[in-house]
């Protein structure tokens, strides 16, 4: 085509960079066919009735009684463990971050452990201490109690599993305030209380707010604690659950999930709104992030009460899980043995091997797929790049039991039928966790200078190439990360499998739901400890074993 | 214009060395080739259908093998003149043409032209030696060549056993050298530097600058170089382009710009000067007389025609200092000492006149409000027409 080829240039020199003709069409065909697809089929369904399109089927599921009570519950529910949890995930993080204490390591690391297990494993453990033949109120208090069950024991399974990840981002709020605000407030003769309460808490409102609606998204899409403390508090996610598994309505399934889509949905935009507007609260020079600890004598005790109590509570419930894993019969006989976890090892080894072997390869995918996509977004100017960007972050705002039900139903029947294969499932995993991969790619190449692009194009390399040999290489490390983070969720869920787990390809956290069913506790502790074990094997494991980095040689 | 390109003659192949007489390339060096820029034109969109220019109908030739340096303040679009040429950024028209062959359409990829950036860019997960491979692993050049190629470009720069080390081990200067090493390893068509020695100590910069235009002379490649300091451009160039606002004010030797500036713009940005008013009384035998600093003078007449108003330009260091007998008298207003050099300001009539020089071991010591003489030769005198005096 071209008549200004210089001389000594070859015919294969004068092609156009062809990369984003190929990364561009994957990565929205994904999207398309995973993200959009899925979800758009859900809402056909729920908006359809006798083929044509309705809202009858909606108003008739919102004009039943008993949804509105299950819709009500989850608000309910929603709320006290949003807020509950935002106290609690405050006041832990203060204390870490602000409160001279011993110990902080450990407190730290025990607060995060709910974070990379099932939450699953919070209601199991608390049926073994404090159900009707609970350690604690059946043993200890001599109680015949089913109170447990209910409002009170889902608030409780929910602020163990989901707190951590609001005290994580309450924890780095906290590092991350100015500290020479603080210290002018001092100055000016501010004591340590009205520092926190004039200065400190107004800055922290808007993180307050999203540590809320956080936990909030996190209470509604919880099925497994729901499934199995629920008793008679139904709500939504397990409303679907019963109704699509128990009654096999698909049409009413597909109305209820719309109905948790909704809030759902509202919560994340009012996050999304709200981060955009926190990005305006830390205007301003860079201060000092260095803060004083607090050490007054009364605050500690009671800062070092208060974390030690939250870790026993934590500590109590991973301590009943590997009591239960080695005893004979948790409750009744508490003679050691290795029954279960052989049993576990045995019966359950292919849900243990599929588990692990999508969870890797789902993790793979979509840290690749979520380098590729952002990098369309960071580094490119296609069009409809935001669009993509979107639709697949959308996930991060749709409860898994929604995604796990567009999937089993969107990929059931034609175009494409993927029930009963291992895609589906990896599907389902990447899915969810490619926003997480998309959001440290875009952060990993934005840190990246662009004349290094820059450069490795003037030096005669594709964009293509420029992608695999430079900058891949340079977000390796991140990538790993983001790869570990994606794996954790992946095995941890409940709500985004049940739906697509097959006899062929089965997963854990499904098995454990089953044993509890049977009422397995001792195989099901044994599972939930295999898991947690694998889960910290590979957090630690993976980056030892993919070796050196680069950064260690500077 | 597809045709004439096509008429283009063909050139030596790349690997083909074809020593020249004076600046024989080294082995495997491309024959230097000439530069020609042609009404280029830029501009960003703003939005709203408005567009802000940023390079207009920029005109350049750079002979083969020739130093230019595009020097004007940040943002007068010399950087954007750069990046075009290496196919970072697009450009609505113009022409781009290396030996008459136009690479305007050619992908930034191929168009084989070395670019230094100013933060150097080297790739910080690989090696010295793998940075400097990098362009030749591109295209899969042989293990053994490679070796070779990217050691002379690494002795080319004084970096011989710098090799195993990563980016992050080396200092500053050193990594301007590896990114200088990257650039010429190729071979290009064209070595660009965009304000290279921008993150330099200024001791660096003095020390790596000449040797930039050492190895340059020795490679014979035709370089263009950006820079908003005019030390830089003036111990560099053969030539400087001086830009203003996306348009070139005036292209020439480095002297030439220095002496003969075309506008108060360029005499202002390469050093300090003093433009005095004055008037043309009358212009014979290649000289005009003027009255400047209330006094009769003789200056050169420039080329030409002048209106009857003009600035008389004169530079500081040619301005003399002496007795309150000699020369045009005025009185010492003000006194900076600036180590190397000092600088007055001397009150002549109501015009504030400035003069540079050296006071160390003077017996005679200036000091503010003393009556002194000031002296110039009347050939240093640069005339310009009056009417941007506003600049």
């Amino acid at each position: 085509m071209s008549a200004v080829a210089p001389a000594g240039m070859t015919e294969r020199a004068q092609r156009r960079d062809w990369t984003l003709y190929w990364v561009y069409p994957v990565a929205a065909a994904f999207v398309l066919i995973f993200t959009a697809y899925p979800m758009i089929d859900l809402l056909m369904r729920a908006f359809t009735a006798d083929g044509r399109l309705s809202l009858a089927l909606l108003s008739e599921t919102v004009a039943d009684p008993y949804n509105r009570k299950v819709f009500w519950n989850t608000l309910i529910l929603g709320a006290t463990v949003a807020i509950l949890g935002t106290v609690l995930a405050t006041l832990y993080a203060y204390v870490i971050a602000r409160v001279a204490i011993p110990g902080k390591r450990v407190w730290h690391f025990f607060a995060l452990l709910p974070t990379i297990s099932p939450p699953i494993l919070m209601a199991l453990a608390l049926i073994m201490l404090y159900g009707r033949r609970g350690l604690i109120t059946h043993d200890l208090f001599g109680l015949q109690t089913t109170g447990l069950y209910g409002f009170t024991g889902l608030v409780v399974a929910q602020l163990i599993s989901y707190f951590p990840f609001a005290y994580l981002m309450m924890l780095n709020l906290f590092k991350g305030l100015d500290a020479s605000l603080e210290e002018a407030a001092s100055t000016m003769g501010a004591n340590g209380w009205r520092v926190l309460r004039t200065v400190s808490l107004p800055l922290l409102v808007p993180g307050l707010a999203g540590s809320m609606l956080l936990m909030f998204s996190y209470s509604f899409a919880d099925l497994g604690n729901p499934l199995l403390l629920g008793g008679d508090f139904p709500v939504l996610s397990s409303q679907i659950y019963q109704t699509i598994i128990g009654m096999y309505d698909i049409p009413k399934g597909a109305a209820l999930a719309v109905l948790l889509l909704i809030p759902a949905l509202m919560m994340f935009f009012a996050h999304k709104a709200l981060s955009a507007r926190m990005s305006f609260a830390s205007v301003g020079a860079k201060g000092s992030s260095r803060h004083r600890e607090v050490r007054h004598g009364g605050v500690r005790a009671a800062g070092l009460i208060f974390v030690g109590f939250i870790t026993l509570v934590i500590c109590l419930q991973y301590g009943t899980i590997l009591a239960g894993a080695f005893t004979q019969l948790f409750g009744i006989n508490y003679s050691f043995t290795t029954k279960h976890l052989v049993a576990a090892l045995t019966k359950s080894r292919g849900a243990l091997v599929d588990t692990l072997l999508l969870g890797l390869v789902a993790s793979f995918i979509s840290v690749m797929l979520g380098l590729l996509i952002a990098w369309i977004v960071a580094r490119t100017r296609a069009r409809g790049q935001s669009l993509l960007d979107f639709t697949a972050n959308l996930p991060l705002a749709i409860p898994g039991t929604v995604i796990g039900l567009a999937f089993g139903l969107a990929f059931n029947g034609p175009p494409l039928i993927l029930t009963g294969t291992a895609a589906i499932i990896v599907a389902a995993f990447v899915v969810r966790s490619l926003p997480y991969g998309i959001r440290s790619g875009v952060a990993a190449l934005n840190q990246i200078n662009r004349t290094l692009d820059e450069a490795s194009t003037t030096m005669g390399a594709t964009s293509g190439q420029t992608l695999w040999r430079i900058l891949l290489p340079i977000v390796q490390p991140a990538l790993l990360a983001g790869m570990i983070f994606s794996f954790t969720r992946s095995v941890t869920t409940l709500s985004a499998v049940i739906f697509v787990v097959s006899p062929h390809w089965s997963l854990v956290t499904p098995t454990i739901l089953s044993q509890m069913d049977r009422g397995d506790v001792g195989e099901a502790a044994a599972l939930s400890v295999i898991v947690v074990v694998m889960v910290l094997a590979v957090i630690h494991g993976v980056p030892r074993l993919l070796g050196g980095d680069w950064r260690e040689a500077r | 214009m597809q045709q004439t390109l096509a008429k283009a003659p063909v050139h030596a192949p790349a690997e083909s060395p074809v020593p020249t007489a004076s600046s024989a390339p080294a082995k495997g060096q491309t024959l230097a080739k000439a530069l020609s820029i042609r009404h280029l034109d830029k501009s960003y969109a703003l939005g709203g259908g408005r567009r802000l220019p940023v390079v207009t109908d920029f005109n350049l030739d750079l002979a083969p093998g020739e130093f230019v340096t595009l020097l004007g303040p940040s943002g007068c679009g010399k950087t954007t003149v750069l990046r075009t040429l290496a196919g970072l950024e697009d450009f609505e028209s113009g022409e781009i043409l290396l030996d008459s062959l136009s690479i305007a359409r050619l992908p930034a990829h191929h168009r084989k032209i070395g670019l230094v950036f100013q933060n150097y860019a080297l790739f910080p997960h690989m090696s010295v030696f793998e940075n400097v491979a990098y362009s030749l692993r591109l295209r899969r050049v042989a293990e053994a060549t490679v070796r070779s190629e990217v050691a002379s470009a690494l002795a080319a720069v004084g970096l011989e056993d710098y090799g195993p080390r990563m980016p992050g081990q080396l200092s500053g200067g050193q990594q301007q050298r590896v990114a200088v090493a990257r650039a010429l390893v190729m071979h290009p068509d064209l070595l660009l530097f965009d304000e290279p020695l921008s993150n330099l100590d200024a001791k660096l910069r003095v020390q790596v600058r000449s040797e930039l235009r050492r190895l340059q002379r020795r490679l014979g490649t035709t370089a263009l170089f950006v820079t908003h300091d005019q030390d830089e451009a003036m111990s560099l160039s053969d030539r400087i382009a001086v830009m203003k606002s996306g348009r070139i004010e005036q292209v020439g030797a480095p002297e030439e710009i220095y002496a003969r500036p075309a506008t108060l713009f360029v005499a202002q940005f390469v050093g300090k000067v003093n433009a005095l008013p004055a008037t043309i009384l009358d212009e014979a035998n290649g000289q005009v007389e003027i009255e400047m600093l209330g006094t009769r003078l003789r200056a050169p007449s420039p080329a030409t025609g002048l209106p009857r108003d003009v600035l008389a330009l004169l530079r500081p260091e040619a301005v003399t200092l002496g007795g309150p007998d000699s020369g045009l008298p005025g009185i010492v207003e003000d006194i900076e000492f600036l180590g190397d050099l000092t600088e007055y300001g001397i009150r002549v009539g109501d015009t504030l006149v400035t003069s540079v020089r050296s006071a160390l071991g003077d017996a005679w010591k200036i000091r503010e409000g003393d009556r002194v003489g000031i002296g110039f030769k009347e050939q240093t005198i640069h005339l310009l027409p009056r009417t941007e005096a506003a600049v």
